[in-house]
């Protein structure tokens, strides 16, 4: 373990948020909110710091996969820290704990914000928002593995270690190329979102934050009121596009190149048949109640809440929690799913549930045959045991950290229905939750200890747990060498 | 007619044997010293020791005079190459054992067009293929497909009340007119086998041999005293390759299937190329264990292990648990004709299916198939007829045929035609003949 490989690498990685700084403080000085000078200031450390610590550690080996974590986790701390200089330094925040969390909630693509008036903060602040969302939806180290092949045979552990779901897909024999792929897909598709934004009647300014926001399965908006306010039109392309976010990107990509091999992708069906049929129970609830807004937006709120917490975008369009219980609890149900492997949501990915509802399957199936040797299949294809057990260990350590993270938040003094919400949301990415985090509520009233506990279950959440945990177990600093 | 046989382990032994039966001028090749002085020994064969895919070992088998090689070690690649270097010195016909299943592809490099191998076969599929048959039509002991499949030939026993119980052959040709299109081809009782005919009777307790098109099978039990019979469940005991192919047939006919062996590492094997078949690691022997998964209720049970010994065992102990239709394989030759005596419905003899595999497809001379029905000593060959036979050109009536042979079945392209008596014999029908061996050199004259 070589701490001078993780600064090198980290550092250089800053550089490239310098960058986007800039071009958010150029935008801003048009705008001429007066905060644009924050934004050059703030790219101005987050430069010169990145880039002396890049020409201090400069290495020539590569990157080993114990270093490949630590080298993960602490470029999404350090992205996240000078991500909040902007916040700091505009003077919109005072408190650093704050600005931290805003920024971490953004690149983690939670969504989660402690401003209450949104409206009334200036555009470039706004942009940064959308930005530090659209920049973590494919991952910052994917980003940088697809413009600079330095990283060499080690990206490959990079890569693994940031990318959504249990085994990423190579869709080009290089890494770099693979990375490259993936985010002209993504590049390509927020294009499309802007446009079709345009077309139905938004701004400029708020087609680019919400396409930024949208297909990262971000959540933060322009407006306080998220999507409630917004046109049928719009709400039903958020709702496509939430939907295409969550999906496998390689998935895409193949469609792109004129391959439509949607329905043949076992995940796909089944990530796709969870959102119908939960949208329908949702819908079907709703309108039995009595529905205040007719049967037409009732079926548009229910498909859209659905999607937004499925995905993990976290957009609102209707105050869900004033619906009956039974569809509070399908919504609560969707926190824990996720979108699919591969996608830029967060939760637990609809291929481990997948894989953990077979399992379950196959114990059963084992108590009538003691004997059965059982194998589970994705897309026809045997799932080796060992790649299933550690599926269903991971969701096993996904739940148990749901649960310390609503301990500890409850330790804060917050209520317990609250601190399960937060945590739930936060370590899936999704945003809002429930009671006094709920659809029309933000995270401003949370104290400081609140808002840190938070932004660690955020990034860990992010990051699948393993890559950050890992950093915590003795055994991975053993063979550590001094810092030269 | 010179063939070159490469292998001389199971199917290589038995292969030459038959072909050297039939009047065929055989060269075994092997490089097992043992291998080859048993075939020495046992054989009317010329030996060669040597790798059979040199080509200077093939050269001193003469292989420039051979007019087909079949090379059928137990291993793919030299199969391959034995091919390969025989089609470039000049034999004209190849047949190459293969059986590892990733050569089989539709569009493999080994077909006949791209890489001149003329016939492949795999031998545990062929077993399996027999097997299943043997499964679907639960009251046969035996059958063999002639004509790619459109002509079977089947075995099994008269039960005590059968329609066709009490009856001679012509009454039954009478009475069912329309309904029985079957040659009666051979009729075993009490351990003897006879060519029926017009007026021999069938009794209750015979083994009956029956040629017809394979459409008109399915009529065939009820006439023997069977009740309708669906393959529902199937238990095979042993992951062998030819259980695992067995399951794969099963699983494609939408049978339900369970799989099960000792080795842990192949059940996880099994489970992982057989998604719908239920795997478990367990003994073929263990009564306890096929009793809970309900041994008892399975309309088949096949015991498929790699061992004789535990086969019959194992068949022995699902037919007193109550399987309906019990099938074992047998690879020890000795043993094939214990299989009644203890009580299992019937075997199938993995060795005896690969030969039965190759011969079917091969044509050699005016021979083309011949099924060797072992256990009753008896044949079923199929002839061309020749252009100037002494058969040709006659009603049937007025051939002095030898009475140890009959005639079963003739195949003028697209049509089946079940003999009689008026009918005449055209230069390239295919005729099916069912005959003891003593007969088959007699008949062979009149077809040439």
């Amino acid at each position: 373990m070589s701490l001078r490989k993780v600064a090198n690498v980290v550092g250089l990685l800053e550089v490239f948020i310098a960058i986007s700084m800039l071009a958010t403080g150029l935008v801003a000085l048009g705008y001429g909110d007066g905060d644009a000078s924050a934004f050059f200031l703030a790219a101005a450390i987050t430069f010169l710091t990145g880039w002396a610590t890049y020409l201090a550690t400069r290495f020539d080996d590569d990157v080993t996969a114990r270093e490949g974590f630590a080298i993960v986790t602490m470029a999404w701390v350090a992205t996240a820290s000078f991500g909040a200089l902007p916040y700091l330094l505009s003077g919109v925040l005072d408190s650093p704990v704050a600005a931290v969390f805003e920024a971490m909630s953004g690149f983690t693509t939670t969504g989660a914000t402690v401003f209450s008036d949104i409206e009334s903060l200036p555009h470039g602040i706004l942009l940064w928002r959308s930005m530090t969302h659209w920049i973590g939806g494919m991952g910052i180290i994917v980003l940088v593995i697809a413009v600079l092949p330095y990283l060499g045979v080690g990206g490959m552990q990079l890569f693994r270690a940031e990318v959504p779901g249990p085994t990423p897909e190579r869709l080009r024999p290089r890494i770099t190329q693979t990375a490259k792929l993936l985010w002209l897909v993504y590049f390509g598709l927020t294009a499309v979102l802007a446009l079709l934004y345009g077309l139905g009647g938004m701004g400029v300014f708020d087609a680019i934050n919400h396409s930024f926001s949208t297909l990262a399965t971000g959540g933060f908006s322009t407006r306080n009121s998220s999507m409630a306010e917004m046109s049928p039109f719009i709400q039903w392309v958020t709702i496509l596009f939430m939907y295409l976010a969550g999906v496998n990107y390689a998935l895409h990509f193949r469609a792109a190149t004129g391959r439509l091999v949607y329905l043949r992708d076992e995940e796909w069906r089944f990530f796709t048949t969870v959102l119908v049929v939960s949208a329908i129970v949702v819908t079907a609830l709703n309108l039995i109640a009595g529905s205040s807004s007719g049967p037409q937006s009732a079926v548009r709120d229910g498909l859209f809440q659905v999607l937004a917490i499925t995905t993990t975008t976290g957009y609102v369009s209707a105050d869900y929690e004033q619906w009956v219980p039974g569809a509070r609890m399908v919504l609560f149900a969707l926190f824990f799913v996720g979108g699919m492997a591969g996608s830029t949501s967060g939760g637990v990915k609809a291929l481990r549930v997948m894989v953990l509802l077979k399992a379950v399957g196959n114990e059963l199936r084992r108590h009538l045959h003691p004997r059965a040797v059982l194998v589970s299949r994705v897309n026809d294809k045997p799932l080796k045991a060992e790649v299933a057990a550690r599926i269903v260990g991971f969701v096993i350590l996904y739940l148990l950290l749901c649960l310390a993270g609503a301990l500890a938040l409850a330790l804060t003094g917050i209520d317990p229905l609250t601190a399960i919400g937060g945590s739930i949301a936060s370590v899936g990415n999704v945003g809002p939750a429930f009671a006094g985090l709920g659809p029309t509520d933000n995270y401003g009233w949370m104290s400081s200890q609140g808002l840190f506990v938070l932004t660690f279950l955020m990034l860990v959440g992010r990051l699948e747990i393993y890559t950050v945990l890992l950093l915590f177990h003795p055994e991975l600093w053993k063979s550590r060498r001094a810092f030269h | 007619m010179r063939v070159i046989v490469v292998g001389a382990g199971e199917v290589g032994f038995h292969l030459a044997q038959r072909l050297s039966e039939e009047h065929q001028d055989v060269v075994v090749i092997d490089s097992d010293p043992e291998q080859v002085e048993h075939a020495a020994q046992q054989l009317d064969v010329q030996t060669i020791m040597g790798n059979g895919a040199s080509i200077s070992v093939l050269k001193q088998a003469s292989v420039k005079t051979a007019s087909m090689l079949m090379a059928v070690t137990s291993r793919d690649e030299v199969n391959l190459v034995a091919c390969l270097a025989a089609k470039r010195l000049g034999v004209s016909y190849t047949v190459a054992r293969i059986s590892n299943p990733d050569y089989y592809e539709p569009d493999s490099v080994l077909s006949r067009e791209q890489m001149g191998i003329d016939l492949v076969v795999n031998p545990e599929r062929e077993c399996a293929r027999e097997t299943f048959l043997l499964l679907k039509n639960a009251a046969f002991t035996q059958v063999a497909e002639f004509a790619d499949g459109r002509v079977q030939l089947v075995g099994l026993k008269v039960l005590e009340g059968a329609p066709v119980a009490g009856r001679t052959i012509r009454d039954l040709r009478e009475e069912f007119e329309g309904g029985y299109h079957y040659v009666t081809a051979a009729i075993v009782r009490d351990g003897k086998t006879t060519i029926p005919k017009p007026d021999s009777t069938i009794e209750a307790g015979d083994l009956i041999y029956l040629l017809a098109p394979t459409s008109e099978m399915g009529a065939v039990p009820p006439l023997a005293g069977y009740d309708r019979f669906e393959l529902k469940r199937v238990m095979i005991a042993g992951g062998s390759p030819e259980g695992q192919y067995i399951a794969e047939l099963l699983e494609e006919h939408g049978v339900d299937c369970t799989i099960l062996d000792r080795d842990r590492r192949r059940c996880v094997e099994l489970a992982e190329q057989l998604p719908r078949s239920l795997v478990l690691h367990a003994d073929a022997t263990d009564l306890e264990l096929l009793e809970m998964e309900g041994v008892s209720g399975v309309d088949g049970f096949v015991a498929s292990t790699g061992n004789d010994e535990t086969n019959l065992l194992s068949s022995l102990l699902a037919k007193e648990a109550g399987a309906r239709k019990v099938l074992s394989l047998v690879h020890k030759f000795e043993y094939l004709k214990l299989v009644p005596a203890v009580g299992v419905d019937t075997s199938v003899s993995p060795r005896i299916s690969a030969v039965n595999a190759i011969l079917r497809r091969v044509r050699r001379g005016r021979v083309m198939t011949v099924a060797s029905l072992s256990r009753i000593g008896a044949e079923a060959i199929e002839f061309v007829v020749g252009p100037s036979a002494p058969i040709a050109g006659k009603a049937l009536r007025d051939v002095a045929f030898p009475k140890e042979g009959v005639i079963g079945t003739i195949l003028r392209g697209e049509e089946i035609i079940l003999p009689r008596g008026a009918d005449v014999l055209l230069p390239g029908d295919d005729v099916i003949v069912f005959a003891m061996p003593e007969a088959i050199s007699e008949i062979e004259a009149l077809f040439d």
